[in-house]
């Protein structure tokens, strides 16, 4: 969901098929997607050589500072998945609806840990269908207002 | 919590020697979890909260959990882990599951482990434990810097103390409901309803504490998660940020 609300502000929107299919990387919308799936995929799944690879690629596309902070969120996502998948929460019901579209085009429903999440009837996932451009044009509104998210200050992004 | 490294003591977290500059804030973030983890929490001992952080970091190697991985079903693996400490073995297999294989994880497996002798506090501070440990260990691998030495555990007792609103909700664990916090923990959700993966360890509330300490560091602090706006002044647009969360979590398989 932030991925999306977050692109459609300041990538003018992105693919979000890029987050189950590396391939798409070129389509996403999200520059230096590439680098950035390479590198996360090779951390988490413990691939010494395959990480030292992406590292150098992403440090060489975005730079040193881009190459921490992309550790650091890769380290975030570590933890939280783990608080979700051991304590087994549910998806926040207000999220439910709106990322009912989601789920359904990620295959997300496949998840083991779905079956958290009571399942939703097909009325809310109607209502939530119709809150998610809602939502999306609310935030371009607040950006347009506030005069906020207008891209991002890093030239290697800007150019991209 | 100082560790002596070729004849001379250096704090935890010493980023000088780093490729590339390590930003101050996360640093102090790893060292106030560092000195979290040797003290007693609310109920294992520092020594104890050590015990885990190693196990953590054994189960990485563990050969049933590579089998249990790679495996169609968790279940088709059967063996007892290979393991570093003299840690209860419920407490072991829970470590080395949600270290190795969190995505597969079941509210039936999280029961075997109450039949067999954890308690739900017990079981959450253990969730608290691998999480912080696994998080700060993951930005060392991701950016080819040693592990960091574990630390001395400090002297002490477990707490004990259960927050008195924590409650059945939706999840596996009691959580505490916003309308429900005390005094003691009156701040842990910041004065917001607090999201499912905020209130996930309220049971026990230090750990919701060193979750946001660590969060405000790795990703973006509390305010600015919500707005899509903001990159937190990091070299990484938003959009690049929420790329790697949703990526990271799409090959955890974690629905959340």
């Amino acid at each position: 969901m932030l991925l999306r609300a977050s692109g459609s502000i300041q990538s003018g929107g992105v693919d979000v098929a890029v987050v189950r299919d590396a391939e798409a990387a070129d389509q996403s919308g999200v520059p230096h997607a590439d680098a950035l799936i390479a590198f996360a995929d090779a951390v988490i799944t413990n691939d010494e050589s395959g990480t030292s690879a992406a590292r150098t690629q992403l440090r060489d596309d975005l730079g040193a500072e881009a190459l921490v902070d992309a550790s650091a969120v890769v380290a975030n996502f570590q933890r939280m998945n783990r608080i979700a998948d051991a304590t087994g929460i549910p998806l926040d019901r207000p999220m439910r609806s709106i990322t009912a579209e989601l789920q359904t085009q990620l295959d997300l429903d496949g998840f083991v840990s779905a079956g958290n999440t009571p399942r939703m009837n097909p009325v809310s996932k109607a209502i939530g269908r119709l809150l998610l451009p809602i939502a999306l044009v609310g935030l371009r509104a607040f950006k347009a207002l506030t005069g906020r998210g207008k891209g991002h200050s890093n030239s290697t992004i800007e150019s991209s | 919590m100082e560790s002596a490294t070729a004849g001379r003591r250096v704090e935890p977290f010493d980023y000088q020697a780093a490729p590339v500059v390590v930003r101050p804030d996360i640093a102090e973030a790893h060292r106030k979890a560092w000195q979290r983890l040797a003290r007693a929490g609310n109920w294992w001992s520092g020594a104890e909260r050590i015990a885990i952080a190693a196990e953590m970091r054994g189960a990485r190697t563990c050969s049933v959990c590579r089998d249990r991985k790679a495996a169609l079903s968790p279940a088709a693996v059967d063996r007892e882990h290979e393991s570093c400490t003299d840690l209860p073995k419920p407490a072991i297999d829970a470590i080395h599951r949600m270290s190795t294989d969190p995505g597969r994880l079941t509210k039936a497996w999280y029961e075997s482990k109450l039949e067999t002798g954890l308690t739900p506090e017990q079981y959450v501070e253990i969730v608290g434990v691998v999480v912080t440990v696994i998080s700060v260990d993951t930005f060392h691998l991701a950016l080819g810097l040693p592990l960091e030495p574990l630390p001395e555990p400090v002297p002490g007792e477990p707490t004990r103390y259960r927050p008195p609103g924590a409650t059945q909700e939706g999840a596996w664990v009691p959580t505490i409901p916003s309308d429900r916090l005390t005094e003691a923990e009156a701040d842990i959700y910041h004065g917001s309803r607090g999201f499912y993966v905020i209130r996930a360890m309220s049971l026990v509330p230090d750990e919701v504490r060193m979750l946001d300490t660590l969060s405000k560091a790795h990703y973006l602090p509390h305010k600015q998660v919500g707005d899509p706006a903001s990159s937190g002044n990091r070299a990484i647009s938003r959009p690049q940020i929420e790329l790697l969360a949703a990526r990271v979590s799409a090959v955890n398989q974690c629905f959340y």
